[in-house]
């Protein structure tokens, strides 16, 4: 529909520019990896027996750091970072830009309603994700099993990256609710990615301190931490629910606000 | 059937008001006339009937549906020219305007064939893009989009400002032969001129209420110009003594009045004199509204 | 000034909440110390056995990290990323508004040189940064002292927490020279926390990776806690970068402005 080519159009260059700065990212870590290598072995032993609060200050909670895939599990996080940044600008973006750019005045007055609107608006910004998301796919394999030299990690990077879309997707839903409740569409980017930073520091507390724990709820990092993932070879189911729900009810909260209050000239 | 027609509708932006039991009916086929100082309510009632914001009580209908409740299914057969154009800066003209012709049940083949004539009539190049526009010309693309698609009603908000005189009145050309095609215009400005020239009816609004709807042709009787005018040799102040004629000032061989009434009266008493130099000013807002407030003290 | 005095009321909800946040941030944090420093002999021990390359990969020096200036110069890190936000922020943001906002025609118009406008905005964005980093300081200085098992040396501490704004002076520069280029940024936080984000993660790769070279580039990086530490004082080579950098960008930004041509808002 022409909303959601327009969008798709808009955004083009944007999209090429987060994924060339993920593959870069990826890439350029796993490169470098063999350097590393060198002195594998003996880190594995030593780092384990070091204490929890020392682990979590250096990220390398759970990983295998002589692998290819551990590595790579530590290298997730900046990855999960940046396409949570990705995503919640996303999200506010596409939903507030109208009222940003004082054009709704054309848009909505427009033979559509503003649901129909939403709709093209979220797939495109859908599509954008998904895209995203094949990229650091497909830059990871090639990384991990190319430059890194690793085997055997391909079902853990599936496994992450399925997690990474859960969490793209639970930011991008948010940042488009806060789009759709906010009247100051200026707001609406700044205050989507303060809460993913919130998260992210909520994430950190819970890893620094264990006591720190029933928090975890609140931090979309940990549903899909990549530590965790590659321990268990599977996702919490509870983690799962509560992103969908976190996703759905963000999505028709975004349809139920923005449809039923003024839009700001 | 009314093309518009608002049962005490009511918007409150919190505790400002907007406008307050608003009742308006324009029929199918007029050119409504909707005159009013600035923040008067002119564009909160426009918004309201687009659907763009919802009223705090009341109702509209256009062609008979509800406008909020089937919104965009009226809007197939709308136009609309808001005041202040803003559009996508990464488009050209043309992109935008198939854009927005993209969004109606209508051969894009005809709509495309309408936006390239009127693009002509207008003078407007294609092939710009927005960003690169000045702002007349962005009015223009607002024009071009408001009718491309042939809509049954044409609403439009402060539509002449930026536009200079030549392509107002190519402007104010095409709307009356939209309006000869069978189109309702619905036109709301603050330059009574304009209203005078182009509606059939008008109403006014101050203060977001509706303080009358008149005929054309009575506010022209109505209104009040003043006259301002120099004689050759020093006038008799009783050659001014005809109906019609108020607030008389004579200061040597200068003389200010106003006049309501029939012009050719005026004139007729005017060709009598020897005249130096006549200015003849139209009424401002402030006069016409307090001729308003006077008429409804006088019920 | 009247610009600067503008411009300073319009960013006061945003200061207070940005020193707000980060004073908050900092506190949590240190609080974790008391938690850390429990396990300090049985970690150093362990860390003693690994091999040079590792602990500088990981950024380890043994004789300083587990003191509090050594946890604190790694806090810090975390609060530097934030507060670097707020510099870019307000940086790009402070100029790029008038075009955005379509209000450069009433304030450039105005008998007021293009320098001078620019001169008060950098300042009011100075004085932010400032005054939100003094907060942080005087917060973080009460911490450390509330959770320190011993004392410790607040010199350091101070040259540490200096940082901080050295670090939001390069973005802010950087922010300044965005907004002067850009043709229209419509959305500041989608030009600043990419950009920040990406330097962030560029020195962490290269913290990781034991690579020198990074550390030129990165702006997060030029102050590294445990030279600090070591040497008391700051090193400087990356000092004299970032003042050329700071400088060239802030000129080049003044003559940007001054010479470019003022697109007719509407």
């Amino acid at each position: 529909m022409n909303i959601f080519l327009r969008e798709l159009k808009a955004h083009r260059t944007g999209t090429i520019w987060w994924s060339v700065g993920i593959v870069s990212l990826i890439a350029a870590g796993m490169a470098k990896y063999a350097a590393y290598q060198a002195a594998g072995q003996s880190v594995t032993d030593m780092l384990s027996s070091l204490p929890r609060t020392v682990q979590v200050v250096f990220g390398l909670t759970g990983f295998d750091l002589a692998t290819a895939s551990g590595f790579y599990g530590v290298l997730f996080l900046y990855i999960a970072v940046m396409a949570a940044v990705h995503a919640s600008l996303l999200g506010a973006n596409l939903i507030s830009k109208e009222e940003r750019d004082r054009t709704s005045e054309f848009l909505y007055a427009k033979p559509i309603s503003r649901g129909r609107a939403l709709t093209a608006k979220l797939l495109a910004g859908l599509t954008m994700i998904v895209i995203l998301n094949l990229v650091t796919y497909v830059s990871s394999i090639y990384s991990v099993n190319y430059l890194g030299n690793g085997t055997g990690a391909d079902s853990d990077i599936l496994l992450l990256t399925v997690g990474l879309l859960f969490l793209q997707l639970m930011f991008f839903a948010i940042g488009a609710l806060v789009a759709g409740l906010v009247r100051k569409p200026k707001a609406a980017p700044s205050l989507a990615t303060s809460i993913m930073f919130v998260t992210f520091m909520v994430f950190y507390l819970v890893n620094l301190d264990a006591s720190l724990d029933f928090l975890k709820y609140l931090t979309p990092f940990k549903y899909f931490d990549a530590a965790a993932l590659m321990a268990t070879g599977q996702f919490d189911p509870v983690f799962v629910v509560l992103a969908v729900a976190i996703i759905g009810l963000s999505i028709f909260g975004t349809y139920r606000f923005y449809s039923a209050r003024d839009l700001t000239v | 059937m009314n093309a518009i027609e608002t049962t005490k509708l009511t918007k409150y932006y919190g505790k400002s008001r907007g406008i307050v039991d608003v009742d308006m009916t324009v029929m199918e086929g007029e050119i409504f006339g909707f005159i009013g100082p600035n923040g008067a309510g002119k564009s909160t009632t426009i918004r309201t009937l687009l659907g763009l914001i919802y009223p705090t009580s009341g109702s509209a209908t256009i062609f008979g549906k509800d406008v909020i409740k089937r919104g965009p299914e009226i809007r197939q057969e709308v136009g609309y020219l808001p005041s202040e154009v803003f559009y996508y800066d990464d488009m050209r003209a043309i992109d935008l305007l198939r854009y927005s012709a993209s969004f109606y049940n209508r051969s894009t083949k005809a709509i495309e064939k309408r936006i390239r004539y009127l693009a002509d009539l207008l003078d407007l190049d294609l092939k710009k893009k927005i960003d690169d526009l000045s702002y007349g010309n962005k009015k223009k693309v607002g024009i071009i989009q408001g009718l491309a698609h042939e809509p049954k009603l044409i609403i439009l908000d402060e539509p002449t400002g930026g536009l200079d005189p030549l392509i107002q009145q190519q402007f104010f050309n095409l709307l009356k032969e939209e309006n000869d095609k069978g189109a309702t215009i619905l036109f709301s400005s603050h330059i009574l001129g304009e209203v005078q020239k182009l509606c059939d009816r008008v109403a006014i609004i101050k203060e977001g209420t509706i303080i009358e709807v008149e005929q054309i042709k009575t506010l022209l009787e109505n209104s009040t110009k003043r006259f301002k005018l120099e004689t050759v040799s020093a006038p008799d102040a009783a050659a001014f003594d005809i109906g019609g004629v108020s607030d008389l000032a004579v200061a040597g061989h200068a003389v200010s009045f106003l006049y309501r009434g029939h012009i050719n009266d005026v004139t007729q008493m005017l060709a009598k004199l020897d005249l130096a130099d006549l200015l003849v000013e139209e009424p401002d807002l402030e006069e016409i509204f307090m001729h308003y407030y006077q008429k409804g003290d006088g019920r | 000034m009247n610009v600067y005095l503008r411009e300073m009321k319009a960013y006061r909800k945003s200061t207070i909440i940005w020193a707000a946040s980060l004073s908050a941030m900092i506190v949590i944090f240190m609080s974790l110390y008391t938690a850390f420093s429990t396990d300090v002999a049985a970690v150093k021990s362990v860390l003693g056995q690994f091999p040079e390359i590792l602990r500088t990969a990981l950024n380890i020096s043994l004789t300083s990290f587990f003191t509090l200036n050594g946890f604190y110069g790694y806090l810090l890190s975390f609060a530097i990323l934030a507060a670097a936000i707020q510099a870019m922020n307000i940086g790009t943001g402070v100029i790029s508004k008038e075009a955005a906002g379509k209000t450069a025609d009433f304030l450039l118009s105005k008998p007021i040189t293009r320098s001078r406008v620019v001169s008060a905005k950098l300042a009011a964005a100075l004085s932010v940064v400032l005054i939100t980093d003094v907060v942080f300081w005087v917060v973080a200085y009460i911490s450390a002292l509330s959770v320190a098992k011993e004392p410790f040396d607040a010199g350091t501490f101070f040259l540490m927490s200096f940082t901080l704004f050295l670090v939001q002076l390069i973005f802010m520069a950087l922010g300044a020279l965005f907004a002067v280029s850009l043709p229209k940024i419509k959305s500041v936080v989608s030009v600043s926390l990419p950009t920040v984000f990406t330097f962030y993660i560029i020195g962490m790769i290269g913290d990781v990776l034991a690579n020198d070279q990074v550390r030129y580039i990165s702006p997060f990086k030029f102050y590294d806690p445990a030279y600090i530490i070591a040497h008391g004082s700051l090193d400087g080579t990356y000092l004299a970068v970032e003042a050329v950098f700071v400088v060239a960008a802030i000129a080049l930004s003044y003559v940007i402005y001054v010479k470019k041509d003022v697109r007719a808002s509407a």
